[in-house]
C-alpha cells in the first residue's frame, strides 16, 4: 500500500486513471459511495412530483 | 419533442436526488430542491437545445436552484441523515461503521468536492459534463474529484494529522481495505 501511494501523480491524468480503478480505496470507496447513495436513488418517486410533470406534458402536448 | 423532454426528466430524478443529498446532507431540504429544481426546468424547458447534454443541463438547474437557496437562507446540517440511511442497510457490523466513518467523513469536504466526487464516482459522469453541470472549467473539475478524493483518503487512512477524530477508527479501516483487496480485485471485474 505504502509503495502505491509512493508512486500516486499529484495530479489525476489520463496514465492514473486506468491505474486508479484497481486502487483498493478507490474500489472501496465507489464501494461505499453506493451503498450510501442507491437506497436514497431507488425510492420510490413522490406521486406529487410526478403529478406535476404529468400535468405538464399534457399541457405541452 | 415534449413528451421527450418530460420522460428524460422523469428518468433523472434518482440522480437529481442523489444530487441534492450531496449538496443539502438533509433529506427533507433534498426533496425540496428537488421538486424546485424540477419546476424550474418545466419552467424553462423553451430553452433547452435538443440534441445537447439534458443531464448537465438539469443538473445545472438544481445546482443554481441550491445556490439560490443558499442565499435565502443559511445553510443547514444534518449529518446524521447519511449515518441513518446506512444503519437500515444490511451490512454488516464492521461495513456500518465503516461507512459511518465514510458518510461523516463525506459530510466534512466542501460542498463542491463532495457534490464533484459523487457525480463522477457514483454516476460515472465525465469531467466535460461535470464541469458543464457545474459552470466551471474542465480543469477545475478535476481537480475537486482529485482532492475530495484524496483529502478522503487521508481521512480514512489516517494520513491526515488534523483528524483526531477519525484516527481512532483508523486501524479498523485499513483492517478492512486489507481485507477487501482481494475480494475487491475480482469484484471489479464484475461491478
Amino acid at each position: 500500500m505504502t509503495s502505491r501511494k509512493d508512486s500516486r501523480p499529484a495530479r489525476p491524468s489520463k496514465a492514473s486513471k486506468a491505474t486508479r480503478r484497481d486502487d483498493p480505496f478507490e474500489l472501496w470507496l465507489k464501494r461505499g459511495l453506493h451503498q450510501l447513495f442507491d437506497e436514497v436513488a431507488s425510492e420510490p418517486l413522490p406521486e406529487e412530483l410526478l403529478r406535476l410533470i404529468e400535468k405538464d406534458r399534457e399541457t405541452k402536448g | 419533442m415534449a413528451n421527450n423532454f418530460h420522460d428524460q426528466v422523469i428518468a433523472i430524478l434518482p440522480r437529481l436526488r442523489v444530487q441534492a443529498l450531496a449538496l443539502t446532507r438533509n433529506r427533507t431540504m433534498a426533496e425540496d430542491l428537488v421538486q424546485d429544481a424540477v419546476c424550474n426546468a418545466l419552467a424553462a424547458q423553451d430553452s433547452f437545445i435538443p440534441g445537447t447534454n439534458f443531464s448537465a443541463w438539469m443538473h445545472r438547474i438544481l445546482r443554481n436552484r441550491f445556490i439560490s437557496d443558499l442565499r435565502k437562507r443559511r445553510e443547514t446540517t444534518d449529518i446524521e441523515d447519511i449515518p441513518a440511511s446506512v444503519l437500515a442497510t444490511t451490512a454488516s457490523h464492521e461495513d456500518r461503521l465503516a461507512l459511518k466513518d465514510l458518510a461523516m467523513a463525506l459530510d466534512r469536504l466542501p460542498q463542491d468536492q463532495r457534490e464533484a466526487l459523487i457525480m463522477v464516482v457514483l454516476h460515472g459522469m465525465s469531467y466535460e459534463h461535470l464541469a458543464e453541470a457545474t459552470g466551471c472549467a474542465v480543469g477545475t473539475a478535476k481537480s475537486r474529484v482529485f482532492r475530495a478524493r484524496r483529502q478522503l483518503e487521508n481521512w480514512m487512512t489516517g494520513e491526515d494529522p488534523d483528524a483526531p477524530q477519525v484516527k481512532a477508527r483508523i486501524a479498523r479501516v485499513r483492517g478492512l481495505l486489507a481485507e477487501r483487496t482481494a475480494p475487491l480485485g475480482s469484484a471489479a471485474a464484475h461491478p
